[in-house]
C-alpha cells in the first residue's frame, strides 16, 4: 500500500475576492437593481399610500436597517453559515430553521417570476422602439405568448447558474453604470417637463409628501411598508460579505451607508418626479392606472423621455435580466444546503461534477419559478402586481424570522454589554416585531378580494392566498419530510455547535 | 517525475487516471490528482445566498478527490489537490508549474449529453494554453487500460516544428525504455488536388529518414508511412494495439511554449483508439 496523504486543500479558499469600497458600493446597489425594483413597486406603492411616496420610502428603510444589523451580528459570529435556514436551525432548531429556509426560497421563486415578468414587458417594449412598430409591445400582452417568452428567459438564467456562469466584474460596471445615468436622465427629463407645464394636472409638491403620519390608514402604511421593504431587498449583502471585504474591517459598514445613500436619493428623486409628472390618478400617465400600474417605466418611458426611451428599455431590461441570472443563485443555494443537512431528500445535494454547481437544486429552483409564473399569469389580472404584494409578504416572514432568530441565537449575552444590548438584542427585536406586525396587518387586509390588482379565487384576495398559501404548502411540505426523514428534524444535524465542514488549512 | 492529473468525478475524469496510471508505472512518475473548483465571486442575487455553501463544496470536491485515489492501482503512487481558480484549465497549469511536473493527463471526451463524442471543454481550454505536454485519454480507456505503455508512435508532419516533437518523443522513449515508431500519414485527397501526380509516399518516406538520420546511433526506430483517402482513413488503416501512445505537435497557429491543438491531431483524435500526447511549440527551451 503506498503513502496516501489527505487531500490538499489550497489556503486561498474559495473566495479569495477582495472587496474594495467601490466594489462593495457596486455589489450592494446591483444587488437593489433600483431600475427593476422601482418600475416594478412605483405604482402598487402609490396605489397604497398616495402622495405619501417618499414617506414610505424613508420610514421602509428602517426595519430592514434593523434587521440587517442583526443578520451581520449572526454574520459575524458564524461565518461559515448564513441564511435563514442555518441560522434559524441553530437558534430556534429543526422546524422554524425550516420554515425560515422555505420562506426565503419561496420569496426567491416569486421574485424570480416577477423579475422575468417585467423583463418579458420591457424585451417587447425594446423590440416595438427598436423596429418602430407599436404594436410589438402588446405581444406581452398575449398571455400564452408572454408565458412562453417568460419560461425561455428562465430557462436560460437556470442554464447559465447550472454552468456556473456569472457576469464578469466589468459587465457589471457597466451595466450599473449605464442603468445610473440613465435613471438620472429620466428624473432630470420628467422634472423639465414639469416645469414646462406638462407634468400631471393638480398636483404641486409639497412637504407634507415625506409625513408617513399623513398616511390615511395603518393598513395603507403596512401595505406601503411591505412594498418598500422589498425595494431595500439586497441591501443586507452590503453588511455580510465583510469576508469578503479587503482592507479595514470599516469597509462593509462604509459601503453599506454609501449604498443606501445613493439609492434612497435616487427613489426620493425618482418618486418626486414620477409623481409631478405623472400624478395619482387612475387614467393615463397616472401612477394609479391599473392597466400600467405594474411596470411605470414601460408606460412612462415615451411620455417622459420622448425618442431615448429605448434608453430606459434598456436599462430595466439589462437591469432585471441580470438581477434574475444573479437571483437564481440563491434558492439553487438554500435547496442545496437543504438537502446537504437532510431537511430535503438527498437528491437536492448533489453537485454536478462538471461545473461544480447544484444541478438538481437549480432544476428544481427554475422549474418552480416557471410554473409559479405560468399558473399566476392565468389566474391573476395583474401578475405582477400581486407578486409584488406577495413578495413583501414573503420576504417579511423570513427576515422577521431571522430577527428573532438573531435575539435568541445570543440570549445569553445580549446584556453583556451596551453594544450587544443594541445589535443584537433592540435592534434585531424592533425589526422582528416590526416585520411580524407589517405581515399579520397586510395578511389580514390581503383576505379582501379589492387587495392588490383586485384578483381573487373562492372569493379571497390573491395577494393572501399566494403569501399565506406559500406558507401552509410549506407547513404541509415540511411535515411529509419530516416523516419521511425524520433525520434532520430530532435536531442532532444541524445545531448551535455545528462545526464548521471546512478542512482547515 | 511528477505528472499532473486533471480530474472531474465524470467517467472522463476516470478515463484520465487510468492513462494517469498507465504513463506512471512506465516512467516512473508519480501523479498529482488535482480538481479545480471555480473561486467564487458575490454575484448581485436580490435574495440572500448561502454562505454555508462553500463548506459544502469542498466537502463535496474532497470526497470526490478521495474517491479519485480509489481509482489509482495500489502501486502508483498518488497525490490529491483541492485548487481554486476562475478556470479549470488555468488551474492545472499553476499546479504544473508549481509542482515542476512533466506532463499533463486528462480524459479528452466531453461528459455533457451532446459533447461525448467531441472533446470537452476543459480539454480544449487547456489545450489552448499549455506549455507542458498534455496526455488525452480516449473516451472509454479506464475499461481496459494496460499496464504499461507498449509503444510510442509519433506522428510527423511534412512541415517545420517537428523537431521539438521528435526531441520530446525520444526523451520519453528513452526515458521509459519504449521503443519509438516513426510514422507519417499521407493523405491521398490532398495530394490529387494539391500536386496531381507527385509521390506523396516517396516524399514522406524521405521525411522520416531525414528524421531518424538525426537521431542518435542505435535509437530503436521503426519508420512508417500511412496512407488514406484523407487523414482520418489513413489514421484509422493502421494497427493499434493495447499500450500504444500517439504523440502529436501542436499547429503551427500556437504562440511558442503554448499548445494548441492542428487540423491533422483534431482529427487523428476522432479516429485513433490510442491516448495521444499533444507538445507545445519549443518546447523544452
Amino acid at each position: 500500500m503506498n503513502e496516501r496523504a489527505a487531500v490538499d486543500v489550497e489556503s486561498k479558499g474559495l473566495s479569495a475576492g477582495q472587496l474594495g469600497l467601490l466594489a462593495s458600493v457596486v455589489l450592494g446597489i446591483s444587488t437593489i437593481a433600483p431600475a427593476y425594483a422601482l418600475t416594478a413597486s412605483l405604482g402598487p406603492t402609490v396605489t397604497e399610500v398616495g402622495v405619501h411616496l417618499p414617506a414610505i420610502f424613508i420610514v421602509g428603510f428602517i426595519p430592514m436597517l434593523l434587521v440587517a444589523l442583526g443578520y451581520r451580528e449572526l454574520n459575524a459570529a458564524e461565518p461559515d453559515s448564513g441564511t435563514s435556514f442555518t441560522w434559524a436551525s441553530k437558534a430556534f432548531g429543526p422546524y422554524v430553521g425550516w420554515m425560515g429556509g422555505w420562506g426565503l426560497i419561496a420569496a426567491t421563486i416569486i421574485v424570480l417570476s416577477n423579475l422575468a415578468g417585467v423583463a418579458v414587458d420591457f424585451f417587447y417594449l425594446f423590440l416595438a422602439q427598436v423596429t418602430g412598430n407599436d404594436s410589438l409591445a402588446d405581444l406581452t400582452a398575449d398571455k400564452p405568448l408572454n408565458i412562453v417568452t417568460c419560461l425561455v428567459f428562465m430557462a436560460l438564467s437556470a442554464w447559465l447558474c447550472y454552468r456556473g456562469m456569472q457576469e464578469t466584474k466589468r459587465v457589471q460596471y457597466t451595466m450599473l453604470t449605464f442603468q445610473l445615468l440613465v435613471m438620472a436622465w429620466f428624473i432630470v427629463a420628467a422634472f423639465v417637463k414639469v416645469g414646462a407645464g406638462e407634468g400631471a394636472e393638480g398636483i404641486s409638491f409639497s412637504l407634507d409628501w415625506f409625513d408617513p403620519f399623513g398616511i390615511p390608514t395603518f393598513s395603507a402604511f403596512t401595505a406601503g411598508l411591505s412594498l418598500s421593504i422589498f425595494m431595500y431587498w439586497g441591501w443586507d449583502v452590503c453588511l455580510t460579505v465583510n469576508e469578503e471585504t479587503a482592507g479595514s474591517a470599516k469597509i462593509p459598514g462604509r459601503a453599506a451607508l454609501v449604498t443606501v445613500f445613493c439609492i434612497i436619493v435616487l427613489y426620493l428623486l425618482t418618486a418626486v418626479a414620477t409623481l409631478l409628472f405623472a400624478g395619482t390618478g387612475d387614467t393615463g400617465n397616472g401612477l394609479q392606472n391599473p392597466d400600467t400600474t405594474d411596470n411605470v417605466f414601460a408606460a412612462l418611458a415615451g411620455p417622459v423621455m420622448g425618442p431615448f426611451a429605448i434608453l430606459l428599455s434598456l436599462a430595466v431590461l439589462s437591469s432585471s435580466a441580470s438581477s434574475l441570472q444573479a437571483t437564481f443563485i440563491s434558492p439553487a443555494r438554500t435547496l442545496l444546503a437543504m438537502g446537504h443537512y437532510q431537511a430535503l431528500p438527498t437528491r437536492f445535494a448533489s453537485i454536478t461534477p462538471r461545473f461544480s454547481t447544484p444541478g438538481f437544486a437549480t432544476l428544481v429552483a427554475g422549474g418552480s419559478s416557471a410554473a409559479f409564473y405560468a399558473v399566476m399569469r392565468v389566474v391573476s389580472d395583474n401578475v405582477l402586481t400581486d407578486t409584488i404584494a406577495a413578495l413583501g409578504l414573503m420576504i417579511c416572514f423570513y427576515y422577521g424570522i431571522t430577527a428573532f432568530a438573531c435575539v435568541w441565537y445570543f440570549r445569553e449575552d445580549l446584556f453583556t454589554s451596551t453594544r450587544n444590548f443594541f445589535f443584537k438584542f433592540l435592534a434585531p427585536l424592533l425589526g422582528g416585531v416590526g416585520m411580524a406586525v407589517v405581515f399579520i396587518q397586510t395578511s389580514i387586509d390581503a383576505w379582501d378580494p379589492e387587495f392588490g390588482s383586485g384578483s381573487s379565487l373562492f372569493g379571497i384576495g390573491m395577494v393572501f392566498l399566494i403569501g399565506v398559501g406559500i406558507i401552509a404548502l410549506g407547513l404541509v411540505i415540511m411535515l411529509v419530510v419530516a416523516l419521511r426523514k425524520p433525520e434532520f428534524f430530532k435536531g442532532d444535524i444541524l445545531r448551535r455547535d455545528t462545526p464548521p465542514l471546512i478542512v482547515e488549512d | 517525475m511528477r505528472l499532473i492529473v486533471g480530474y472531474q468525478a465524470t467517467p472522463s475524469g476516470a478515463d484520465g487516471i487510468a492513462l494517469g496510471a498507465t504513463l506512471a508505472r512506465s516512467l516512473q512518475a508519480s501523479l498529482d490528482i488535482c480538481l479545480v473548483l471555480p473561486r467564487e465571486r458575490p454575484v448581485p442575487s436580490k435574495a440572500p445566498v448561502e454562505a454555508g455553501y462553500d463548506d459544502i463544496l469542498v466537502d463535496q470536491a474532497t470526497d470526490w478527490l478521495t474517491e479519485a485515489l480509489t481509482l489509482v492501482p495500489e502501486d502508483v503512487e498518488a497525490r490529491t489537490h483541492l485548487l481554486f481558480d476562475e478556470s479549470f484549465a488555468r488551474g492545472l497549469l499553476d499546479c504544473a508549474e508549481h509542482c515542476d511536473a512533466y506532463m499533463i493527463v486528462v480524459g479528452a471526451a466531453g461528459d455533457g449529453l451532446l459533447g461525448r463524442h467531441s472533446i470537452g471543454t476543459v480539454t480544449s481550454d487547456l489545450l489552448h494554453v499549455a506549455h507542458v505536454p498534455v496526455a488525452l485519454a480516449p473516451r472509454g480507456y479506464r475499461h481496459s487500460p494496460p499496464q504499461r505503455i507498449r509503444e510510442l508512435t509519433c506522428a510527423i508532419g511534412s512541415r517545420p516544428g517537428a523537431a521539438e516533437l521528435v526531441e520530446a518523443a525520444t526523451d520519453l522513449s528513452t526515458s521509459a525504455e519504449l521503443p519509438l515508431r516513426l510514422l507519417s500519414l499521407v493523405s491521398a485527397e490532398a495530394e490529387s488536388i494539391q500536386a496531381p501526380g507527385s509521390n506523396g509516399l516517396a516524399k514522406a518516406e524521405d521525411v522520416l529518414r531525414t528524421v531518424k538520420a538525426e537521431l542518435p546511433a542505435g535509437s530503436d526506430v521503426q519508420l512508417q508511412v500511412a496512407e488514406g483517402s484523407g487523414i482520418e482513413k489513413a489514421a484509422s488503416s493502421l494497427d493499434w494495439h493495447s499500450g500504444d501512445v500517439l504523440m502529436v505537435g501542436s499547429s503551427r497557429l500556437a504562440q511558442p511554449h503554448r499548445l494548441f491543438l492542428g487540423s491533422v491531431a483534431a482529427k487523428m483524435l476522432r479516429v485513433v483508439p490510442v491516448p495521444m500526447i499533444v507538445v507545445p511549440r519549443e518546447a523544452g527551451k
